[in-house]
């Protein structure tokens, strides 16, 4: 016993020893960002080209990042939220204001995106990456696949098709298919969506957003709606499972790279955001993450197979009419009164 | 006479209710399919690719790291604090005892929050120390229960033969006291390095930059990663964790 004490104290103690070295660069840049969202040869590249370092930390969530940003937490340059959480870091004058001077890579970002965006000047955020939400269809056993969201009535995948159990993304396919904004807050409008919605409950195995990723890849589900992220995983799993983008448009998410003002390198933070809008390097992150940075000169750098996939990259007329969640604030009110109102459905 | 079934079938039921989901994350490490729906082959690819992530390690030497300084600090101060409230009654006890428990009833997000803006009043920089006391702060209430109930038992007269017998405070205290007690702060030391490894939601607040422990990785990884790398990585620390919890026992099995 005394023994045992004895090896495991020593142990312990050099282990600390070892643990506790490690020498700092001179110039550190602070990444405060979501696990896995920067190809670490990319990051490597950054750091010898300018003789730097990179400390990338990782956050689970847009709220639990803000809620510590804004106690007071600082040392991070750059960060990564989610487009609505821009707009709220924004408001709360947390991030700086970007010097387009330093960053002349932004030519290269894609306009038709930069008009449905929060920020189209880039003012404070500059676009990172894009998924969208959109179907996932299991091939071989649906016939007739049309890209709509009506696929959603067919009455003869009963019992086998998911929605997501987000009130913004469910009512927000609706909204689409019945060709109004996903942002609207005409009550007509949301009434008719809401309508909608409870018709394809009908349908609905259940509203899931975990779940049918591996339901879809097992064929346990034929028709699901989901994020694109999830649905070219599920792809890469059974290559069956298919992306649909319904012709009458969907919701796009995006992550921003942004400044905070405190940052103590600014102009070092200025030339990594560039740095990743260099075409070569954007369209290397894009299918390490498989998502699209919205990097007009990178698309032709993407493998054909990746350019190709809708759930990576939409075709232009369906783009067109995709829209951006916004936070809509008090108006919010109206939409989870119709969510509840579609929950209590039969 | 039969026995009864009852406890054995309860006993079965609280075991499965316990460990089953555990038990499905294992296997789920082995299995080839990338969302463990269904078995597909048994693979160690997860686990390789686990090795080919330096990310991950450097997240795992934080923690380690953290943990050894938190556990030696907690167990020092846990250690005293436990002494002062079994060798010492008053009111001013009463109240170190009151303070000493709160941490274990304090909901964990309250804590963390707190101890974020106790630093940022403090204008201290964020990183490995504010880590290191934040785990501290938890850690010393569970080394102190743990060595307070080893104290509870524990025969002072053996104190007085030994001071009959010549010895002096000191002496008396390294060579009779703390071998007695020994096991108990082990495993209260062992105690403390566990809750500093699987740490979350205090370590989120209270981490600089640099300084992201393996539970924040995995937690992002759960969001925005490769689930199959998440339960290989839970494997392993589970081993670890759990080999730390078998020894804090036997320990105090041995000392009984």
């Amino acid at each position: 016993m005394k023994s045992l004490v004895a090896w495991i104290l020593p142990v312990l103690a050099a282990l600390g020893l070892l643990a506790g070295c490690g020498a700092r660069a001179p110039r550190t840049l602070n990444v405060y960002t979501w696990a896995d969202y920067i190809k670490p040869e990319v990051v490597q590249r950054f750091e010898k080209e300018n003789h730097c370092k990179i400390v990338i930390d990782t956050f689970d969530s847009n709220e639990s990042m803000y809620a510590k940003l804004k106690a007071g937490a600082s040392g991070y340059d750059v960060i990564t939220p989610s487009s609505y959480q821009v707009a709220i870091m924004y408001q709360q004058g947390m991030l700086l204001d970007l010097d387009h001077a330093k960053l002349p890579n932004l030519a290269n970002v894609d306009t038709a995106y930069l008009r449905i965006a929060i920020d189209p000047a880039m003012a404070h955020s500059v676009p990172y990456m894009l998924t969208n939400t959109g179907l996932a269809v299991a091939r071989s056993k649906v016939k007739n696949i049309q890209p709509t969201w009506a696929m959603l009535d067919r009455a003869d995948l009963k019992g086998r098709v998911t929605m997501l159990n987000d009130m913004r993304e469910t009512i927000g396919a609706a909204l689409k298919f019945l060709g109004y904004s996903l942002n609207t807050t005409d009550e007509a409008q949301l009434g008719k969506a809401r309508d909608v919605v409870i018709r394809w409950k009908k349908n609905l195995a259940k509203f899931e957003n975990e779940q049918y990723k591996s339901g879809i890849a097992s064929g346990e589900f034929l028709l699901s709606h989901g994020y694109s992220g999830d649905i070219v995983q599920a792809e890469s799993e059974n290559p069956d499972v298919t992306f649909l983008a319904p012709k009458e448009g969907l919701s796009i998410a995006c992550d921003d790279l942004v400044i905070l003002k405190d940052s103590k390198q600014a102009a070092l933070a200025h030339k990594f955001i560039n740095f990743l809008h260099d075409p070569a390097v954007a369209a290397e992150n894009s299918v390490f993450i498989s998502y699209l940075c919205p990097n007009s000169a990178a698309y032709a750098k993407l493998p054909a197979k990746f350019r190709d996939n809708p759930a990576v990259l939409l075709a232009p007329e369906v783009r067109a009419k995709c829209e951006v969640i916004r936070d809509l604030g008090a108006e919010n009110a109206k939409y989870t009164k119709i969510w509840d109102q579609i929950k209590a459905a039969p | 006479m039969r026995r009864s079934l009852t406890p054995l079938v309860v006993t079965l039921a609280v075991l499965a209710f316990f460990y089953l989901p555990v038990a499905v994350l294992v296997g789920n490490s082995f299995n080839a399919s990338r969302f463990g729906g269904e078995w597909s082959g048994f693979t160690l690819n997860w686990y390789r690719r686990l090795l080919a992530a330096p990310e991950i390690w450097h997240a795992l030497g934080n923690t380690l790291a953290i943990a050894l300084v938190a556990t030696a600090g907690s167990t020092v101060l846990g250690t005293t604090a436990a002494f002062a409230l079994d060798r010492y009654r008053s009111r001013l006890q009463d109240a170190h005892y009151l303070l000493v428990y709160a941490p274990l009833v304090i909901p964990e997000i309250l804590l963390g929050i707190s101890l974020l803006l106790f630093f940022v009043a403090l204008r201290v920089q964020l990183g490995y120390p504010t880590i290191v006391v934040a785990h501290v702060t938890f850690c010393v209430s569970y080394v102190a229960m743990v060595v307070l109930g080893r104290l509870q038992d524990f025969d002072w007269a053996l104190v007085e033969a030994a001071q009959d017998l010549g010895a002096d405070a000191w002496t008396a205290g390294r060579r009779v006291v703390l071998p007695l007690l020994a096991p108990g702060i082990a495993a209260g030391a062992l105690l403390a390095f566990t809750l500093s490894v699987d740490d979350f939601v205090i370590t989120f607040f209270v981490a600089g930059p640099g300084t992201t422990t393996l539970p924040l990785r995995i937690y992002s990884m759960i969001k925005h990663g490769s689930p199959p790398l998440i339960n290989a990585l839970s494997t392993l620390l589970l081993t670890l964790t759990t080999t730390a919890v078998w020894l804090s026992q036997r320990l105090l099995k041995e000392a009984r």
